[in-house]
């Protein structure tokens, strides 16, 4: 008995559809029930879903990118605290040669970061364009 | 607060306030506006009067602890700052009553209604505003001139001068109080220290002085608003800030606001203040605003954290993301000049 040849129907429900449903019940139904600020928030709320979504996708590409950055910038004993903390308290401190590599470190991370949380931020595009083409 | 408890709140207040000064009896079509992360706007007419209330629904005591306090200033002070403007030519409300934090309305403030387009996405694209955008540049110069021309020595006690190192140590224990998270944020500190301009005489800056906080109407500018953030810094600070991209609403190719060209801001500029500012040091302020706009998210971050605001002020904390691609873009664009 081949299943294969059998005609399926999908059951299961990936994280970006449940979010997806739970956006279109935002805007489709309780957007226009609403009034005022809860409108105005209901649009918000579902824009932040958006944001979850992208996050899932692309976070782990991000948190890769830090944790190599942290290996090239940082001395062995970094102390406590995220990559993204133990980078930042360097360069305050001034202990990182923030040099073209790290530059470009910041941009690479940048464009993934601008990804998941605007990305129809006008600036965006310039940065996809002057930066990718470059990488 | 319900729109009904502040109804009846201002329906006693106003009786009092307004007496002898704006004829009327009773508040009517109160309604809330949208926007606006950190101060409620309502507007409301009064005996067919039509105006605006500007209240903080949270005492100031609570965003105390926040260092440099980048929430602005008291409203009572925001509207003695607005009531100085007037004696300039730059488009203001007038403020018809002041409440402070032990007023059951809470803290807020009572202005004019001025008729105007306050919506940028309107305005910076109909026809019907293709004349004033055409002037705006050079009119956002001109009234800028006129508040730096403010004098300092009328300002209320809380907005004294300041110097870029204070400026930069403020910015720097806020990053370490939000937890150090960007080292891009970091990154821009430092640059902006390492390139700071020489130090230049203390101006009333508006501080906030953006395509959102225009009204604009045919003939062009027709309102400054949200006075906020006003405070004392570098002339090029406002200009600076004005042209920072994340003020330009995706229209990127016209640096000021979204609408214009550094030529007629500058123009417009020096026609009131009598000199010329030079357009570097504005580009260096763009990347401070950039910087700042970044802490603002921040800021409302911290806040949404410690119970203050709704599921908007926790999305704008994801908006440092644009003040840091920003950034990463104008360093660059600094070095390759």
């Amino acid at each position: 008995m081949s299943q294969a040849n059998e005609q399926t129907t999908a059951s299961d429900v990936t994280i970006s559809e449940l979010l997806g449903a739970v956006k279109g019940f935002l805007m489709d139904s309780a957007s226009p029930a609403l009034s005022g600020r809860d409108q105005f928030n209901a649009r918000v709320a579902a824009n932040v879903l958006g944001i979850i979504d992208r996050e899932q996708q692309v976070g782990p590409e991000l948190a890769a990118l830090d944790a190599a950055a942290a290996q090239q910038w940082l001395p062995g004993d970094s102390g406590s605290g995220t990559a993204l903390q133990q980078l930042s308290r360097a360069l305050a401190a001034r202990e990182i040669d923030a040099d073209t590599d790290f530059f470009e470190y910041l941009r690479q991370r940048q464009l993934l970061v601008a990804t998941i949380n605007n990305p129809r931020y006008a600036s965006r595009k310039v940065a996809e364009e002057r930066w990718r083409s470059e990488s | 607060m319900s729109p009904d408890q502040l109804t009846a709140l201002l329906n006693t207040a106003l009786s009092e306030h307004l007496a002898g000064k704006i004829p009327g009896k009773e508040l009517m079509q109160l309604e809330r506006l949208s926007g606006g992360a950190n101060n409620e706007t309502w507007r409301l007419t009064w005996g067919g009067t039509p105006m605006i209330l500007r209240r903080r629904p949270f005492s100031a005591d609570s965003v105390d602890q926040l260092e440099g306090n980048i929430l602005g200033l008291s409203l009572v002070d925001e509207a003695a700052v607005i009531q100085l403007a007037t004696s300039t030519s730059v488009p203001v409300p007038d403020i018809h009553a002041v409440f402070d934090a032990s007023h059951p309305i809470g803290e807020a403030f009572l202005m004019g209604f001025i008729p105007g387009e306050s919506i940028p996405q309107k305005w910076l694209v109909d026809d019907t505003y293709e004349v004033a955008r055409s002037r705006l540049a050079f009119q956002c110069g001109e009234a800028l001139g006129r508040i730096h021309s403010i004098d300092c020595s009328l300002l209320p006690a809380n907005i004294g001068p300041t110097t870029l190192d204070k400026r930069f140590a403020a910015a720097q224990k806020r990053l370490h109080a939000f937890g150090d998270i960007s080292p891009v944020m970091q990154f821009g500190l430092n640059w902006l220290i390492d390139h700071a301009p020489t130090e230049a005489p203390c101006v009333l800056l508006h501080g906030d002085f953006r395509t959102g906080n225009l009204l604009v109407d045919e003939q062009g500018l027709a309102g400054v608003l949200d006075w906020e953030l006003t405070h004392q810094g570098p002339a090029e600070e406002d200009l600076g800030y004005l042209c920072a991209n994340v003020w330009r609403f995706g229209h990127l190719q016209n640096p000021v606001g979204g609408f214009g060209g550094y030529d007629d801001l500058i123009a417009g500029y020096a026609s009131t203040a009598g000199w010329t500012p030079e357009l570097s040091t504005i580009r260096y302020w763009e990347i401070f605003a950039a910087l700042s706009w970044g802490l603002v998210c921040q800021t409302m971050g911290a806040l949404w954290h410690s119970g203050h605001g709704d599921v908007e002020r926790a999305a704008v904390a994801r908006r440092r993301s644009e003040a840091e691609l920003d950034i990463l873009l104008l360093i660059e664009e600094w070095g390759n000049a």
